[in-house]
């Protein structure tokens, strides 16, 4: 049988693991239960507040993409899960994005969202950071050599291209070459 | 400006100009340089994307294959992505080579072989759904086909080769570029050394001719110094010279002065009237006696003719034709014992008897002296 004052201790005790309990299941349930319909649903989503989720995102290459929710739940990805479910869910909050594909000397190559509204690009490699959307020109090419210059290294053609999650299908749609004249650039309009 | 300063400085112009040449040039050869690296990275993206393409066809073929024994969708689906990969390969290899129309040819007969390949694979996966033998049969009736896997590998292989022949000759010009920066460097390093040199040289011949016109400066200086020692010396040695002579011209002018007072003296001592005459017979000076016998002072009588106070008396009652006091005066010789008349201040005539002596100075006659003597008094009117 327990004293008065080991119940009273017992049933405090018990409160506050309670409540610590209540707010590690919020707390883990608002970062790990993180879902794209959370993303869909957040009406003040914009590239930086979108970027502030990866934080703590950990860094794992696959071959493939990986479908968003599950992307989001293993908070674990590659360069572009990152960028496919950020034009993904910006598209959708009226942000005019394009997947960039990036082929740097190697077999290395680096996927972006750029995000015109934001006059910069959301890259995996700088999710972390305070400026996690980088600013940069609007060309291809300038972005092909801002991303370039984050890995010191050069590159060699850069592309625009779609990909739907039911397709699961990357589609060139414009590719730019580094050793073509800039004047001949796809994506520049004649005269500019 | 110093002459020695405008080579220096024509130097350090040079200098610079090499500098900003070689800087230059360096800079366009490394943008040459890294042009040249770009088309090397191009080539070798070529072939990667080639081999990634045949890389992944070939892996979509083993996922085919092993989806026509297995039947499991989760093989088909990755024969598919395989595919995917495979055109996405095949499209930046396509752009990579667009303005190269040989390559980009082959790229794309690679392509349609491989489209073709992918047809026949849809055509299987298609089939497979009849089972895994009429899979099979239309898998190896594709074998003979144009589109063979070994086609394919050939065609990659003729491409990848072309690639790398292209990869050689970039590489060729991307290293001469990078030899060409070299001696660039090296050739404006030679020159701004050899410049440096030079100006080098032209510092030390400088300071070599300063120092030899300080060394001149100092000769001259030396000599300006002895110069003036010895012109010193020579003032010291002419003012002791010019002293002594002013001592021994003090005492001559003593001497002489005590000499005159001396001579003055006795003249003044004499009790007869007694004149000194310029040759013209002009009175230069008198003794106290003539003051006393015509009472004219000295100041009144100097520079008077001597006629003005004494005559000679006229013989026979007329007047000689020649004045014999200047005629004796003239040939230098003595009159004496002459017979003439004084008149004093108050004009009194007094007898008198007067010789006349000449003075003479190396044969000269530079003057006269005349003594009066009283003669016997005559009653004057």
């Amino acid at each position: 049988m327990l004293s008065p004052m080991s119940r009273w201790s017992h049933t405090t005790g018990f409160r506050i693991l309670g409540i610590s309990g209540i707010l590690a299941v919020l707390a883990l349930g608002r970062l790990e239960g993180l879902t794209v319909a959370d993303l869909l649903a957040d009406a003040k989503l914009n590239p930086h507040r979108f970027a502030n989720h990866f934080g703590d995102f950990d860094y794992e290459y696959a071959d493939g993409v990986q479908p968003g929710d599950i992307f989001l739940s293993r908070r674990k990805g590659d360069c572009d899960d990152y960028a496919i479910l950020a034009d993904y869910v910006l598209t959708r909050h009226g942000f005019a994005t394009r997947l960039i594909h990036v082929n740097l000397v190697g077999r290395t190559a680096h996927d972006i969202c750029d995000v015109a509204q934001a006059k910069g690009y959301l890259d995996y490699n700088l999710r972390s950071y305070f400026r996690n959307v980088q600013g940069s020109g609007r060309t291809l090419r300038e972005i092909a050599d801002k991303v370039a210059d984050s890995f010191d290294a050069n590159w060699t053609s850069v592309s625009v291209y779609t990909y739907s999650y039911d397709e699961d299908v990357k589609h060139l749609t414009v590719t730019v070459v580094k050793t073509d004249p800039p004047s001949e650039d796809a994506d520049r309009a004649p005269g500019r | 400006m110093d002459r020695a300063i405008r080579r220096i400085l024509l130097f350090f112009g040079l200098i610079s100009a090499v500098l900003v040449g070689v800087a230059v040039v360096a800079v366009r050869n490394i943008n040459r340089s890294a042009a040249g690296a770009d088309w090397v990275n191009h080539t070798h993206a070529v072939i990667l994307e080639i081999n990634g393409a045949v890389s992944d066809g070939m892996e979509a073929e083993g996922d085919l294959r092993t989806y026509v024994m297995t039947g499991d969708p989760r093989d088909r689906g990755a024969a598919r992505q395989d595919l995917a990969r495979m055109d996405e390969h095949l499209a930046t290899a396509r752009a990579l080579t667009r303005r190269e129309p040989a390559q980009n040819a082959e790229v794309q007969a690679l392509a349609d072989l491989e489209g073709r390949r992918e047809a026949l694979d849809a055509r299987v996966m298609a089939a497979r759904a009849a089972g895994a033998d009429a899979a099979e049969r239309v898998l190896v009736a594709g074998e003979g086909d144009e589109a063979s896997l070994a086609a394919i590998r050939q065609a990659a292989g003729k491409l990848t080769d072309e690639e790398m022949q292209l990869l050689a000759e970039r590489d060729t010009v991307a290293y001469v570029q990078a030899e060409t920066t070299r001696w660039t460097v090296w050739i404006g390093v030679a020159v701004d050394v050899a410049l440096l040199l030079g100006v080098a040289w032209v510092i030390r011949d400088a300071l070599a001719a300063r120092r030899r016109a300080e060394r001149v400066l100092q000769d001259a200086n030396a000599q300006l110094e002895d110069r003036v020692r010895q012109r010193t010396a020579e003032l010291q040695a002419a003012n002791q010279r010019l002293t002594t002579e002013n001592l021994e011209r003090r005492w001559a002018n003593q001497a002489l002065e005590h000499q005159l007072r001396y001579n003055l003296l006795i003249v003044n001592s004499i009790s007869d009237a007694v004149f000194v005459l310029t040759k013209v017979l002009n009175i230069s000076r008198i003794n106290p006696a003539v003051v006393h016998l015509t009472g004219w002072e000295a100041q009144d009588l100097v520079n008077r003719p001597l006629t003005s106070v004494v005559r000679l008396e006229a013989g026979a009652g007329s007047e000689p034709l020649v004045d014999p006091l200047n005629q004796a005066l003239k040939e230098g010789r003595d009159l004496r014992d002459q017979a003439a008349v004084a008149e004093d201040r108050r004009g009194r005539k007094v007898n008198v008897s007067l010789t006349l002596y000449p003075l003479q100075d190396k044969d000269k006659v530079v003057g006269g002296i005349v003594i009066l003597r009283p003669r016997e008094a005559k009653a004057s009117p």
